[in-house]
C-alpha cells in the first residue's frame, strides 16, 4: 500500500470523525481530531510494512467514530448547557437529554414551558404598539387571567397566551372558548410589565434548567455513587 | 441452553459494564506519577489493567476529564514529526483519584472476602494469572 492511500484512508477516517463529533465546539474538536491524527500516524509509523490490511486494523482499533460519539454526546452537551446562558444551546441540550431518559423528557418540557412563556411575554410587548385593542392581560368571566392575543369575539371569545386562574390551573396556549365580556387589566402599562415578566421567566428557565442538569443529568448520576464507605458498609 | 446463553450474555454485559466504570479512575491512575500522551497511557493500561477499550475512547475521556478540571494537556513537538499532547494531573485530579483510590481499596477488599468462597482455589490461581 503506498503512502498516498494509506493516508487517504487515515483522512476519510478522521473526516468521518470530525463529523461524528460535530456537538462539540470547533476548537475542541479540532484538538480531538488533531491527536487522534497523531496516534494513527505513530501507529503507522511504528510498523515495517504498511498494508491496507494494516491500516485498516488500526482505525478498527481506534473506534467507529459515530459509535465514539454515542457514547459522549448527551454528556458533553449537557456540560457545554452547564456553561451557557443562551436559551437555544439549553433547549438543543435538554431536547438530546430527552432522548435518554425520563428526566431528560421531564427538563425539556419545564425548559420549553418556561422560555415559552418568556417568548409570549416579549411577542405581547412587540405586538401590543400594532394591536393595541387585542395583545394585554385579560380578565375572563371565570376569574381566569389570560397574557396575550384576544380573537376580538365577543360571543365565543378565545384568548391566547399564557393563562392563570387559581389556585392550580396554568396553561400555555389558549383555553376553551368562553362565553360573556372579557377585561384588559394593564393598558400600555403592559410594555414594561411584559418587559420585566418576560425576563425573568427566561433567567429563571435558565437557572432550573442548569440545576436540573447538574442534579439528574447522567454526568451527575455516573459520579453520583458517593465515594464514602464506611467500614463494612457491603457487608 | 437458550437461558443459558441469556446470562452468559449479562454476564459479558455486567463486565463491560463494569470495565467502563473503572477507565476514568485508571486513567486518572495512569498519569499518577508521570506526564504521558494518549498512546503511552493506551499501553500503561494494557500492560497493567484487562480494561480492554477502543483507543478512541481514550480521547473522548481524556477530553471529559479536561472539561471537568481533573487534568491538563499541552501540545509538544518531539521531533517525531507530529506534535504529542501530554496530560498531568491537576490538584483536583489527584484529589479525585485519592478518593477514588480509597472507595475502591476498601469496596474491593469487602467484595473479595465476600467471594472468598465462591471460587475454588484452583479458579482464583487462574483468575490471577
Amino acid at each position: 500500500m503506498s503512502t498516498d492511500s494509506a493516508m487517504a484512508a487515515v483522512n476519510e477516517y478522521l473526516a468521518r470523525l470530525r463529523k461524528a463529533f460535530d456537538y462539540l465546539p470547533s476548537a475542541e474538536r479540532d484538538e480531538m481530531v488533531e491527536e487522534v491524527r497523531s496516534h494513527v500516524l505513530e501507529r503507522i509509523e511504528a510498523e515495517p510494512c504498511l498494508t491496507e490490511q494494516l491500516v485498516n486494523g488500526i482505525l478498527r482499533a481506534v473506534g467507529d467514530p459515530e459509535e465514539l460519539a454515542s457514547q459522549d454526546r448527551t454528556e458533553a452537551t449537557l456540560r457545554r448547557a452547564l456553561k451557557t446562558k443562551s436559551p437555544w444551546v439549553l433547549l438543543r441540550s435538554t431536547l438530546t437529554w430527552a432522548t435518554t431518559g425520563i428526566a431528560g423528557v421531564i427538563a425539556l418540557f419545564v425548559t420549553l414551558t418556561g422560555y415559552g412563556c418568556a417568548a409570549v411575554c416579549y411577542l405581547s410587548v412587540f405586538l401590543k404598539p400594532f394591536f393595541p385593542s387585542r395583545i394585554g392581560l385579560w380578565l375572563r368571566p371565570e376569574h381566569t387571567l389570560t397574557l396575550g392575543y384576544w380573537d376580538g369575539r365577543f360571543s365565543g371569545t378565545q384568548v391566547y397566551g399564557i393563562s392563570v386562574r387559581p389556585p392550580a390551573l396554568f396553561v400555555l396556549g389558549t383555553l376553551s372558548p368562553t362565553e360573556g365580556p372579557v377585561r384588559e387589566l394593564l393598558g400600555s402599562w403592559l410594555l414594561p410589565v411584559g418587559l420585566l415578566c418576560g425576563a425573568l421567566f427566561a433567567v429563571g428557565t435558565t437557572l432550573l434548567t442548569r440545576w436540573l442538569i447538574r442534579r439528574f443529568g447522567p454526568r451527575k448520576r455516573s459520579q453520583s455513587p458517593r465515594l464514602e464507605l464506611t467500614t463494612g458498609a457491603v457487608r | 441452553m437458550a437461558l443459558g446463553k441469556i446470562a452468559d450474555n449479562r454476564a459479558d454485559h455486567w463486565g463491560a459494564q463494569f470495565r467502563k466504570g473503572c477507565l476514568e479512575m485508571a486513567i486518572l491512575a495512569s498519569l499518577w506519577k508521570s506526564r504521558l500522551y494518549g498512546l503511552e497511557i493506551l499501553r500503561r493500561l494494557e500492560r497493567s489493567s484487562s480494561l480492554g477499550l477502543a483507543e478512541g475512547t481514550l480521547y473522548v475521556i481524556l477530553n471529559r476529564l479536561k472539561a471537568d478540571g481533573l487534568v491538563h494537556s499541552e501540545w509538544v513537538d518531539a521531533g517525531s514529526g507530529h506534535p504529542r499532547k501530554y496530560y498531568w494531573l491537576t490538584a483536583s485530579g489527584k484529589d479525585r483519584l485519592r478518593t477514588m483510590a480509597r472507595f475502591w481499596v476498601q469496596f474491593s477488599g469487602d467484595l473479595d472476602a465476600l467471594l472468598e468462597s465462591v471460587l475454588s482455589g484452583r479458579e482464583l490461581a487462574s483468575v490471577h494469572r
